[in-house]
């Protein structure tokens, strides 16, 4: 299929762009198969501007008989209007802007076309691999193998194809263990903590259904997990209630009396449609403008963002205190596997491993548990909060992460090797980008379409010498300790960064932080040789 | 180390059971566990031995520990606990002392005694029936916590504490008139107030119009309630518009005119010739209009008609008293979890605080516009101070300064008569006295807001905010002590008392920060919006360990550290350039090693508000 197809009107003149923090202006807009392309005619040096189609969430036209107005409201939350003279003209770019912001098709996406001169397609995709991963970890090798069981992503399509498990379950048992697990995603390990040698491992919920079935594999499995201890706790990331009635449709969860040695405690973390309404309503709260804004605290609240932040955290935080403190292994899991329980498992990483604070070790963090593990980007990230067409599986579960993360990041000014325009940056590109690494749902399917091989990797980008400088915490210092995040509702913040990015107010708090961070990057300046060979 | 603070995640099932104590460190609890206090000149104890007492931690329980007074602080300190928790309470902080449970009281430890304080939290001790050890404490608390109220002076006229500055010498009327470029043509000093016949709640140095006479002065005064006539408070450098602040206007009901006072504001626009001078008035006009009942009012329409009246709707001393306590109600002793933000705005306290620094805004704006400007309220200590002092902090780069700040403070505030005495009620037993108001607690929260947002541009960092609120309460210094300047004159607070400002100006560089970038001419505006103001979490909730609020301090220390390296290699660079014209590579890396390394000793991010 062409994108010209899709194009009945490719050039207007006299286009008036308004957007934020800039005077309307007027020029000649473009459309092309992936971009809005807005250039300035008065022959100033500016260079155009670029507007990425895909981040397009929802399109508002108003014409007239004359001419027409176009409002975009985009996926990073700003909100553009171009004022186009001639109604058809304006009909024309609208319904181009419709059909190619919301192409389905994974091939034709603008990744598969983003060829820039500093960067090759021979390089390597990924930061690591399982098994780069886990020839680092010495420590394990005792106790722990790589498994190959899903090579052929049979056993479970969303997991990648090899995984961690305890050296002393074969996987003949993982087979039989999978198949009594939601899309076979069976316990894997995700993290090993090395002082007290308990793991945190992840899975999807038990098929034990309503008859209560039982799996002697799957039991096996976990009763490895905890060999020579006496204690784990499962904490399952929903309520008690929720995991009795997942039973009538074939979930369920791990009994006490199957399952010895293994604690199960509840902690109900949303998503799916109430996460999404939930940000949906805060960007709503945000986005009025009228400057009466009384009861701003009240709509704030009510968006129940906030709330979803600290009960993630808390539940991080509970995982974390489970296993450093009480030295007890963790198995983490919800219905699917691939939602709350990657929010949770990548959270208490943060809060114990210092490894997972440097700016590549977070970025590694990203990789195997989001991307690798089998978050469903493309059906979660298909819509943002301004979308009017009905919600299907959109969730905005790694925004969610990334706030939390800010918050951690804000408690701890020092602890973060990496700076808040980082998790901007990935809060936007996770929506849409140039780059290859949050397309698709799983592994196999960027496997099938060809991502790793046509795309570029955006944390390969992001770990380029120029951008490193630029998302790194100019203030970071290392430390071995946990960074335990207080949960108390006024120890959180709303993160105006990200929210209140694109209203004016915003602006010189922006200025006054870049000022800050200049600072402490000058007395950088004639150690950066230095710090650059520390940063790990 | 962090374990004292580390958040409960676990409130509803307790998996955590078999928690191992860590009590290495209680033998040396044992021995003299007072011991460690280091008693100020002058600070004597007034309980001779050690008590045995129970103080009943909303946060940690009910702890075993001694206690002592001096006739500056309560000292508490555990016996068990581990790491031992402390009290250490300026008595001046005390607000309320009462007797809870008697003689028949039943429960464990319902039987002792219950301490509200100043700041934000309640102290709350249990003792035994036996002995009159409750009684003793009592009267003792009673009596030095509320040392005006039985006759005996306050902390700060007892103090031998001696400080390399002296911090009564800070604040010079003249040299800060002549730092503005006053007097000159259109405006002069008058020294009509020298004997505080005109007003004896203000100064005696005071900036009028050039063109009005002492006589004229007289007459206005008659006219202003107080006798707290318009004066200048601040000059525009460039354009000469000047803020002048006052009282109300004595119209009454009648709706009387004064011909001097008319004929005075004039004078005022006419000094830089503003077309319209502004009279900016604090209170809602309801209120305006009320306060005509009891002989107050506003300057209406016709009597001044080169004058525009604008009301600034922030309330009164009353207001902003219930709305600091809702705000105590949801954050002591425990948090409001559920609906933490709506019971926020239910207080309004950053309604009010958005009021005050909107109107700042706006004086600030017709400043910079060449127009003059005056302020008033009621009397013009309260609401007018709090107007007048923010827009000259966001006009005037000096006052951003860590000494221009204690300038501000002591020419705006202090000089011109904010009953400090009666909103803060020091020493004094009344704890229900309708004249407390957190009037300059609610300022100091609006330069704090400023800070935050911009952080470079004040020379002095949140901790001598803090301090500051601290010693407002304490009684230790003299700086905040009496209503206005005549009765600090009659009392000799400057010869027999020490200034806060001698504390600060001695170790100056821990209340610096250093961030601090100057930019004099730069005009500050805030944003006022409620969605850019923050609560003010490391004051109003600092006594709850379980929160860990953003504080400004580790990231401080660590930019300190950081440019301390950066001299250090840029010294060492110099060196090794100097002793070797072409300085081998190997050597140079070497040399700067240990350095890079040293910073990561500190883990001080982890450190709570305890």
């Amino acid at each position: 299929m062409e994108f010209s197809e899709h194009i009945k009107t490719a050039n207007v003149e006299d286009v008036v762009l308004r957007r934020p923090f800039y005077q309307p202006t007027k020029g000649t807009l473009c459309v092309t198969g992936h971009h809005l392309i807005f250039s300035n005619r008065g022959g100033d040096s500016a260079r155009p501007f670029l507007l990425l189609l895909r981040n397009i969430d929802a399109i508002e036209k108003r014409p007239s008989v004359s001419s027409g107005t176009i409002t975009l409201k985009c996926k990073d939350l700003c909100v553009l209007q171009l004022d186009i003279p001639g109604m058809e003209e304006c009909l024309n770019i609208a319904s181009s802007i419709e059909s190619l912001s919301s192409l389905e098709t994974v091939s034709e996406m603008y990744p598969f076309f983003y060829r820039p001169p500093f960067l090759s397609l021979q390089d390597q995709w990924g930061l690591s691999s399982t098994e780069q991963h886990y020839a680092q970890m010495k420590e394990i090798h005792d106790g722990w193998r790589v498994s190959q069981v899903n090579r052929d992503y049979s056993v479970s399509p969303s997991y990648p194809p090899a995984v961690i498990v305890p050296h002393s379950i074969d996987d003949e048992t993982l087979v039989k263990a999978a198949r009594f697990r939601q899309g076979g995603r069976f316990p894997v390990l995700c993290y090993y903590h090395r002082e007290t040698g308990t793991v945190i491992m992840r899975s999807s919920q038990p098929l034990s259904g309503a008859n209560r079935k039982r799996c002697r594999e799957d039991e096996l499995l976990l009763q490895a997990v905890i060999d020579g201890s006496e204690l784990g706790y499962i904490i399952d990331t929903r309520s008690s209630q929720q995991a009795q009635q997942a039973r009538m449709t074939g979930g369920g969860f791990e009994s006490k009396s199957c399952y010895r040695g293994w604690k199960r405690l509840h902690r109900q973390l949303e998503k799916g449609k109430v996460l999404q309404e939930s940000l949906i309503k805060l960007v709503e709260a945000c986005g009025d403008q009228s400057h009466s804004v009384d009861r701003w605290l009240s709509k704030l609240e009510n968006s129940k963002w906030l709330s979803h932040v600290q009960t993630a955290l808390s539940t991080a935080g509970l995982v974390a205190e489970c296993v450093e403190r009480d030295g007890h292994s963790v198995l983490v899991h919800g219905s699917e596997g691939t939602d709350t329980s990657l929010l949770v498992s990548s959270l208490a990483q943060l809060i114990l491993d210092p490894d997972s604070r440097t700016l590549a070790g977070f970025l590694g963090l990203l990789e195997r548990e989001w991307v690798q593990a089998g978050h469903p980007f493309q059906q979660r990230c298909a819509h943002s909060a301004y979308s009017h067409v009905r919600l299907r599986h959109e969730a905005p579960v790694f925004v969610l992460l990334l706030d939390c993360v800010w918050q951690l990041a804000r408690q701890f000014p020092l602890a973060m090797g990496f700076s808040e325009p980082l998790l901007l940056r990935l809060a936007k590109e996770v929506y849409a980008s140039d780059y290859g690494t949050f397309l698709c749902n799983s592994d196999q399917e960027r496997c099938v379409t060809g991502v790793k091989e046509r795309t570029h990797c955006l944390f390969q980008s992001l770990l380029r010498a120029n951008e490193r400088q630029h998302y790194s915490n100019p203030l970071y210092e290392r430390t071995e300790l946990a960074i335990w995040p207080s949960i108390q509702p006024p120890s959180l913040q709303l993160w105006k960064g990200l929210f209140l990015q694109w209203t004016d107010d915003a602006l010189h708090l922006v200025e006054a932080q870049k000022v800050i961070q200049n600072l402490v990057s000058q007395c950088h300046r004639p150690l950066n040789e230095k710090v650059e060979n520390t940063d790990g | 180390m962090a374990s004292a603070s580390i958040p409960v995640y676990n409130s509803s099932v307790n998996p955590l059971e078999n928690r191992s104590s860590q009590n290495a460190s209680r033998e040396s609890l044992k021995m003299g566990p007072l011991a460690d206090v280091t008693l100020l000149p002058g600070e004597e104890r007034v309980i001779e031995h050690d008590k045995d007492i129970i103080y009943m931690c909303p946060f940690n329980g009910a702890l075993k520990g001694k206690v002592f007074i001096t006739n500056y602080r309560l000292y508490f300190k555990s016996a068990d606990a581990d790491p031992a928790v402390t009290l250490n309470v300026p008595l001046g902080v005390i607000g309320r002392v009462e007797k809870m449970g008697g003689a028949s009281s039943r429960g464990e430890n319902s039987y002792g005694l219950d301490i509200t304080c100043k700041d934000m939290r309640n102290l709350r001790f249990a003792l035994k029936q036996e002995g009159h050890s409750r009684r003793d404490i009592f009267d003792i608390l009673f009596r030095y916590a509320f040392p005006v109220s039985h006759g005996l002076p306050v902390f700060a006229y007892l103090s031998q504490e001696k400080y390399e500055e002296n911090g009564w010498n800070v604040f010079k009327p003249m040299e800060e008139f002549r730092r503005q470029g006053l007097p000159n043509e259109k405006w002069r000093i008058t020294f009509v107030n020298e004997t505080y016949e005109l007003c004896d709640t203000y100064p005696t140095i005071l900036a009028v119009p050039f063109r009005s006479s002492d006589e004229d002065l007289r007459k206005v005064s008659a006219f202003r309630s107080r006798g707290r006539i318009p004066v200048l408070s601040w000059i525009h450098r460039e354009n000469q518009a000047v803020i002048c602040r006052c009282s109300q206007p004595l119209v009454g009901m009648s709706g009387k005119r004064n011909k001097d006072d008319e004929r005075y504001l004039d004078l005022i626009r006419e000094a830089n010739g503003t077309a319209k001078l502004t009279i900016y008035d604090a209170r809602p006009s309801v209120n305006a209009v009320a306060n005509k009942a009891t002989g107050g009012g506003y300057e209406g329409d016709d009597a001044y008609q080169n004058a525009e009246l604008v009301f600034l709707d922030i309330h009164n001393i009353h207001v902003m008293r219930e709305s600091l306590k809702k705000l105590k109600d949801i954050v002591y002793p425990n948090v409001e979890e559920s609906h933490w933000l709506s019971s926020l705005e239910s207080t309004h306290w950053l309604e009010h605080i958005k009021l005050v620094i909107s109107g700042a805004i706006q004086v600030a704006d017709k400043i910079s516009g060449g127009n003059s400007v005056v302020v008033h309220c009621s009397d013009g200590w309260d609401r007018t101070a709090q107007l007048t002092s923010l827009a000259m902090l966001m006009l005037d780069g000096h006052y951003r300064t860590l000494r221009g700040f204690q300038v501000l403070l002591e020419k705006e505030w202090i000089s011109f008569g904010h009953k400090f005495a009666s909103r803060i009620g020091h020493g004094d037993k009344n704890h229900a006295d309708q004249d407390r108001s957190p009037i300059f607690v609610q300022f100091i929260d609006c330069v704090w807001q400023m800070t935050k947002q911009f952080p470079t541009a004040f020379e002095f960092n949140e901790r001598l905010l803090v301090t500051i609120l601290d010693h407002l309460f304490s009684c230790r210094f003299g700086t905040f002590l009496y209503n206005c300047e005549s009765a600090r004159d009659t009392n000799e607070v400057r010869s027999k008392t020490v200034s806060l400002w001698s504390l600060v100006n001695s170790e100056a560089s821990s209340y610096q920060n250093p961030f601090y970038t100057p930019e004099c001419s730069r005009v500050l505006y805030p944003v006022a919006s409620m969605r850019h103001l923050e609560l003010w979490v490391t004051y109003y909730i600092r006594w709850n360990p379980r929160i860990r609020q953003q504080q400004q301090s580790p990231v401080e220390q660590r930019y300190m550290e950081l440019l301390a390296l950066r001299d250090e290699y840029l010294k060492k660079l110099e060196e090794l350039q100097l002793t070797d014209s072409s300085p081998n590579s190997s050597h140079l890396s070497n040399s700067s090693t240990p350095n890079a390394a040293s910073p990561t000793q500190h883990i001080t991010h982890l450190h709570t508000p305890f």
